[in-house]
């Protein structure tokens, strides 16, 4: 079966102009999205691998998606509509009429210049069958892989999605826009039982397209989190410097996401420097829809605004805020693209699309081993804490994150001089989001992204003034 | 106040005759080991957010189909956003690797028209739940974000197509300066409202309370508290797929997880009035299922697959989140029967304990068996029942222990606990119907 294919323009403002005909609304926009994805999910309970790839259990779904969704409405009746299947011919939206717009509110972005200029999506399903023989053999080598590293691990889930989507969308407005992205996704999970300690441990890898994962480095992280996981508790952690790895440090950005996007997260950040500098000097913590070679990388957002990089802090201070097109001259600063949809049944909301700290000169390999008495933190624990806390507020709700606290549980090593003193299968890393900011003494050369969801990304991070203590 | 909710259901989801993609099924399997089946999914989901939200009035639809070839333990699904003939061939094609698998013409398959929207029930949930609220003397900001959910699911397995099924429910979440409160609801009612207004109010008496860190000795669970922990300890431990992670499934029938009080059922079909099923979504026709008879495991739930490598299990307990999804065995209606101890005597041996009315989180470890439920909030018990209400409460525990800790389940079974089941990412409503229980025994951490 052949992939579904976008309408044309013409056809969405053919649609626009039925719409606004029946309904009489001011404004109206249509967003529609393909896409395909073949998904292999692995048999946890027959899982035993042979030399034959297709000897492996698995599960295949073939799944074609195709929806779209209209909004439209003006300053006090709005109505969102979201449908699968192919969108209507003009003639097909005889069920709206004037009724069927209700209180509320509809904002539409106006067009800017460039927004026309959008490059071609590129929607094809590319040799579906090789596709498929290809995540099969990355899966079986997988396996085959970790289990010559750790006989003993053993599989409870494994699915591996890629695939392809595309979208176009026009409103009244006059902004156009297309975009098209390939991603392909591992989720696994895994646990192991080593001397009667047992241990889990959990991994979801993204990348453009299957070819960029590889099975090798993937098994080999998956055997040291779960030897980690299985490793008896050291009697003693020393409480000065923790490094944490990439993977780590993109879990704890992304606790500090609610600080770095929006007009209320820029007051809070700007709360949290409290007169000081945020970090050191070379922190530089970005958002870029554009990104490239991201996996997000479009050059608008779902609703059809030019992405573009910002600095959310620069130089160890606050940079710019990541502001809506809504937003635009707030406080002087200029809004990006940065609404996105979770699906074409969703509507657009602000959200990051590449978050990450800019990797430094340094090595990651000379922080590691310049560690003098300390911990080194490869992941959070599979079933463990990673929450930032909020302070109570007088009437004792949530509160504000301003003044939060968070807490990640890890698992890592214990390291003196370079020397791995012993393991340590779950440590709680703890402190305020200004320490966490304010305490980092080192930034890595290897900024590594990881899908959060979204991406986020970190490189390997020195950090100073947090409480490490060992829990369970 | 009655529902207004239209119990007659739509109009069926396939108006063209079944028996054409039927026979069009029969003719793939190319030997007795294939099945193949076709399932086809409408899903209607409306919802209106609090004044003044952007875009106050959402409308989702969508239908599609799926067919699924099973041979040798292994499926493959095809699965396409749109209902009709020759999608329903380019998936056939899909599944049996071949072109025009089913013929050079595509059976003629039509779909009934979607039910009306009905907003007016939505738009005065906020109204009477404040006025719920109300009369319990109390009254507070809340921003009431209100949803219908409708789901018409028809499957064919060559060559039987199963009855159409047709499932209404709604789901509330409520905001307020201390919190969010959502659930699922029959039906936006009084008598459906009253509850949720209790719960709201018990946590605007809770809020700002540190979490209770001091293990009491009794704990009594009120029905939906009990509901949640039943799903988590009992219905999920007992799916066949997460019994197949530790074991062979068919083993356990027989094992001993709690005291003769516990008799705990899954019936889809004694669901809520407009949630009944008659058959799962593998077309296999429901039966009421002793997951628990006297405390000892009768029949897991499984599905085709599971029963076909387990013979002793019945199949019948499939759900899938959507067509996109391959189905799992999971629950449905929970029941635990009622005991003979009346509600009132429960409390009178639990003074000095703490009364959990309902758990807002529920996590069951499927490989070491431990689970992790979360209250928002508690109440101590006095002489004359659940007193004081206290902080935040997490318990953990195995859940065999759980279950052991079980030593009395009173008379009065209530419809409650009703939510999201979220195992390996599929949202699926999920229903239940209760007493209260008392536990004694417990570890309750921090």
């Amino acid at each position: 079966m052949k992939s579904a294919r976008l309408p044309g323009l013409r056809s969405l403002r053919l649609a626009l102009g039925a719409v606004r005909e029946r309904t009489g609304a001011t404004g109206a926009e249509l967003y529609v999205k393909v896409g395909n994805t073949r998904r292999i999910e692995i048999d946890p309970w027959m899982a035993t691998v042979t030399a034959d790839p297709d000897d492996l259990q698995t599960q295949v779904s073939v799944l074609d998606e195709r929806g779209w969704a209209l909004r439209a409405g003006g300053a006090s009746r709005a109505l969102f509509l979201a449908d699968s299947g192919p969108l209507p011919e003009p003639n097909g939206w005889r069920r709206l009429n004037r009724h069927s717009l209700r209180p509320g509110i509809l904002r539409l972005p106006a067009a800017r210049s460039g927004t026309a200029q959008s490059p071609a999506a590129d929607t094809g399903e590319h040799s579906p069958d090789e596709e498929e023989a290809a995540g099969l053999a990355f899966l079986h080598d997988l396996l085959r892989r970790l289990g010559e590293r750790m006989p003993e691990a053993r599989l409870v889930r494994g699915r591996l999605d890629s695939g392809a989507s595309a979208a176009v969308l026009a409103s009244t407005t006059g902004v156009t826009a297309r975009s098209g992205r390939r991603l392909a996704t591992v989720e696994l999970d895994f646990a192991a039982s080593r001397d009667g300690r047992h241990g889990h441990c959990r991994l979801y890898r993204a990348a453009s397209t299957l070819h960029l994962l590889s099975a090798d480095t993937i098994a080999r992280e998956i055997a040291e989190r779960l030897t980690l996981a299985t490793a008896p508790a050291p009697p003693f952690l020393p409480a000065g410097e923790v490094a944490v790895s990439p993977a780590l440090g993109c879990n704890l950005l992304a606790l500090l996401a609610p600080l770095l996007r929006g007009r209320d997260g820029w007051r809070r950040l700007r709360k949290l420097g409290a007169g000081h500098p945020l970090g050191p000097r070379q922190l530089q913590i970005v958002d870029d829809g554009g990104l490239d070679a991201g996996w997000m990388s479009a050059a608008f957002d779902d609703e059809g605004v030019p992405t573009r990089a910002v600095a959310l802090v620069r130089d160890g201070e606050p940079g710019e805020p990541l502001l809506s097109w809504e937003d635009d001259g707030w406080s002087g600063f200029s809004a990006a693209g940065c609404r996105r949809r979770s699906g074409w049944r969703a509507l657009p909301e602000l959200c990051h699309s590449h978050l990450y700290i800019a990797g430094a000169p340094e090595p990651a390999e000379s922080i590691r081993s310049g560690i003098v008495h300390g911990c080194y933190l490869l992941d959070r624990a599979h079933d463990g804490r990673c929450h930032a806390t909020f302070e109570p507020s007088t009437n004792g709700g949530a509160g504000q994150l301003e003044e939060g606290r968070f807490e990640v549980d890890a698992i890592g090593l214990v390291i003196r001089r370079g020397t791995v003193l012993g393991e340590a299968p779950r440590v709680r890393l703890t402190g305020s989001l200004r320490q966490l900011l304010q305490g980092i003494r080192a930034i890595g050369d290897d900024l590594r992204f990881l899908p959060a969801p979204g991406a986020v990304g970190a490189p390997t991070l020195l950090l100073t003034g947090l409480q490490v203590e060992a829990v369970g | 106040m009655r529902s207004t909710a239209n119990r007659a259901g739509p109009r069926p989801l396939l108006t063209s005759d079944v028996a054409a993609p039927a026979d069009a099924l029969s003719r793939l399997a190319a030997h007795g080991d294939q099945q193949f089946e076709a399932f086809f999914e409408r899903l209607e989901t409306v919802e209106l957010l609090p004044q003044g939200a952007p875009n106050r009035l959402r409308v989702r639809k969508e239908q599609g189909l799926g067919v699924r070839k099973i041979e040798n333990g292994r499926s493959r699904l095809a699965a396409a956003d749109t209902i009709s003939g020759p999608a329903f061939a380019a998936c056939c094609d899909r599944v049996a690797g071949t072109a025009r698998s089913i013929g050079t013409a595509p059976p003629r398959i039509r779909t009934g028209s979607w039910p009306a929207l009905r907003l007016a029930e939505l738009q005065r949930a906020e109204s009477r739940l404040a006025r719920a609220v109300n009369r319990r003397r109390v009254g507070f900001p809340m921003e009431i974000t209100a949803r219908r959910h409708r789901r018409q699911v028809q499957v064919i397995r060559s060559p039987i197509a199963a009855p159409p099924q047709f499932e209404e429910y709604f789901s509330l979440q409520v905001t307020t300066p201390w919190g969010v409160w959502g659930g699922l609801l029959p039906s936006l009612a009084d008598e459906d409202l009253d509850p949720v207004a209790l719960c709201l109010v018990d946590r605007l008496r809770s809020r700002g309370l540190p979490l209770h860190r001091r293990a009491p000795g009794v704990i009594v669970l009120g029905p939906n508290a009990a509901a949640v922990l039943l799903h988590e300890v009992v219905a999920h431990a007992l799916e066949a797929d997460t019994l197949g992670l530790s074991g062979v499934p068919d083993h356990v029938v027989g094992l001993k997880l709690g005291g003769p009080e516990l008799d705990v059922v899954d019936d889809p079909r004694s669901a809520p009035l407009a949630c009944k099923r008659s058959s799962d979504d593998e077309g296999t026709a429901v039966i009421s299922r002793w997951l628990l008879r006297r405390g000892r495991v009768r029949q897991p739930l499984a599905d085709l697959a599971w029963a076909e490598r387990c013979p002793s299990m019945i199949p019948g307990a499939a759900r899938r989140a959507s067509r996109h999804r391959l189905p799992g065995p999971r629950t449905t209606h929970l029941e635990l029967l009622p005991g003979t101890i009346p509600e009132r005597d429960l409390f009178a041996e639990a003074v000095g304990g703490l009364y959990i009315g309902e758990f807002d989180r529920g996590n069951l470890d499927p490989l070491d068996g431990r689970c992790v439920l979360r209250a928002p909030c508690g109440r101590r018990i006095g002489a004359s029942g659940p007193v004081d209400h206290t902080g935040p409460i997490e318990i953990r525990s195995r859940a065999v222990d759980l279950l052991a800790a079980v030593t009395a389940v009173a008379d009065r079974p209530l419809a409650g606990g009703a939510g999201w089941c979220a195992k390996d990412g599929a949202l699926m409503p999920v229903w239940a119907r209760c007493p209260s229980i008392r536990l004694e025994g417990l570890q309750v951490a921090d």
